[in-house]
């Protein structure tokens, strides 16, 4: 894989929800490293977007890449495995918040990873969360909270490429900032931000805007 | 032992008399159930009376393919209410849940019969359609509970299973949770009656074991045996209508394809 290939790529996707059009045309690329940030008033369909990137959404016309790579049925589990993805308001589910970072981790394809989970505290720790957080209760967690629990998550399975919506619209301006510098010093990363503040992402490379598909 | 007593016409048209009772007290308390309880009253009688008559004949032909056929007859009809219990679409699940009903209910009953009462002739009458009715019968119950708590889990906690997705699990993995809480709810009632049998009541097939003539250590034994094999094809068919249904049921990319809901529009 060179610098020059497109990580992410959407062409000319056009996406309808029981007849209503939702995407039309959308067309983006992203090459590896590069970070863009896709804004939009409400309901425009920018989650929309990183639905169909992951597989989540069947476009009605056109292709999804990922690693130029199209995505279809038989590659989506594979090409999966490559990407984070960190959902808007996540809902962690029960257990403890250790019991929720060690979940993805019995899935086969993250299974030699499992040692990742030792760096759980230092994520914590970057996002302005105490270490002690493992032990509580994950449905007991505020909203910023969980949302910082969720991308930590999303760290510790170490991939190349994040889709992220709307993560930081829990937290306060000082946790912005770190999820956001974090961002920025990761080089080698590609990550496609969905959000509302897009000033906050200044350092992308990329801003993608959509205006919804009227 | 002495054999069964008969039940004469009139004898069992006093059986309704009782009725007298919860009649009078849903009338009393205008509970709102009086109407339906009449036609199911009804339906039982009429129901039962065809079925006697049918079976009658059954019994006293006792032919193997005759048998068969009713025994899957009863799975189809089983695999209707199944559906209909559900909020899933009928065309899209009645074949996998059909297909699991029949491997819980035929595999656990050929043993039975076979293996444990040593009988030659597999689907005898006398024992297949019975035993095949109690095993049916229970495996409908936990399927209705298996089946709506699973896809509706699944609609209700979307947000969790895409995440699993998402973070690189397999289908079989990201429905893993799902199954776990829909087998759990399923099979509840089973594990619960098998811990009081005997203490809280005493159960179907052992009364009718008793009341056919035969010693209550009989009757134990023979009811062993059912229990066993209902948990067994309980458990059966649930694994075999999760994994058929959900060759239908999720789209090539893993989403609930949510079409096969009744309430959801069609493609």
């Amino acid at each position: 894989m060179t610098d020059e290939t497109n990580v992410l790529e959407a062409r000319d996707v056009t996406v309808r929800f029981n007849g209503q059009m939702v995407l039309r045309g959308f067309s983006m690329s992203l090459k590896a490293g590069r970070k863009a940030v896709l804004t939009g008033p409400s309901g425009c369909g920018k989650s929309t977007v990183l639905r169909c990137l992951l597989g989540f959404v069947t476009p009605e016309s056109g292709t999804v890449l990922i690693d130029d790579t199209p995505l279809t049925a038989e590659t989506v589990w594979n090409l999966r495995r490559r990407v984070a993805y960190v959902g808007q308001e996540p809902d962690l589910g029960g257990g403890v918040v250790r019991e929720v970072l060690e979940r993805p981790f019995h899935y086969r394809a993250n299974a030699s990873l499992r040692s990742n989970l030792q760096r759980a505290p230092e994520f914590l720790e970057t996002f302005g969360l105490a270490p002690s957080l493992l032990d509580k209760e994950a449905g007991d967690l505020s909203g910023g909270e969980k949302q910082r629990v969720a991308l930590v998550s999303a760290l510790l399975l170490d991939r190349r490429i994040f889709l992220l919506d709307e993560i930081t619209s829990a937290l306060d301006p000082a946790s912005k900032g770190a999820v956001a510098e974090y961002f920025r010093r990761r080089e080698n990363v590609t990550v496609l931000f969905v959000a509302h503040d897009a000033e906050r992402f200044s350092f992308a490379d990329q801003v993608l805007s959509l205006r919804g598909p009227a | 032992m002495n054999h069964i007593v008969d039940i004469g016409a009139w004898e069992l048209a006093a059986a309704y008399l009782l009725l007298t009772f919860p009649l009078a007290i849903i009338l009393w308390y205008r509970i709102p159930m009086l109407g339906q309880t009449v036609i199911s009253l009804v339906r039982m009688t009429v129901q039962l009376l065809l079925v006697g008559l049918y079976l009658q004949v059954i019994f006293q032909l006792n032919i193997v393919w005759l048998n068969a056929a009713w025994l899957l007859v009863m799975v189809a009809v089983a695999d209707v209410s199944i559906v209909q219990s559900t909020s899933l679409r009928l065309r899209r699940i009645a074949l996998p849940v059909s297909l699991a009903l029949l491997a819980g209910t035929v595999v656990p009953l050929l043993l039975f019969v076979g293996l444990i009462l040593q009988r030659s002739n597999l689907l005898d009458a006398q024992y297949a359609i019975p035993i095949g009715g109690m095993i049916l019968g229970n495996c409908l119950r936990a399927d209705i509970v298996g089946i709506r708590t699973f896809y509706e889990g699944i609609r209700a906690g979307e947000k969790p299973f895409l995440q699993s997705l998402a973070d690189g699990a397999l289908l079989h993995e990201a429905t893993r949770p799902y199954i776990r809480k829909a087998c759990q709810a399923a099979l509840a009632p089973t594990v619960a009656t098998m811990a009081t049998i005997g203490l809280v009541s005493l159960p179907g097939m052992m009364t009718g074991v008793i009341l056919g003539g035969a010693s209550p250590v009989i009757a134990i034994k023979y009811q062993i045996a059912i229990m066993i094999s209902i948990f067994s094809g309980t458990v059966i068919t649930l694994a075999l209508g999760f994994w058929l249904t959900s060759k239908t049921s999720f789209m090539a990319y893993g989403v609930l394809d949510r079409t096969i809901f009744r309430n959801a529009p069609k493609r």
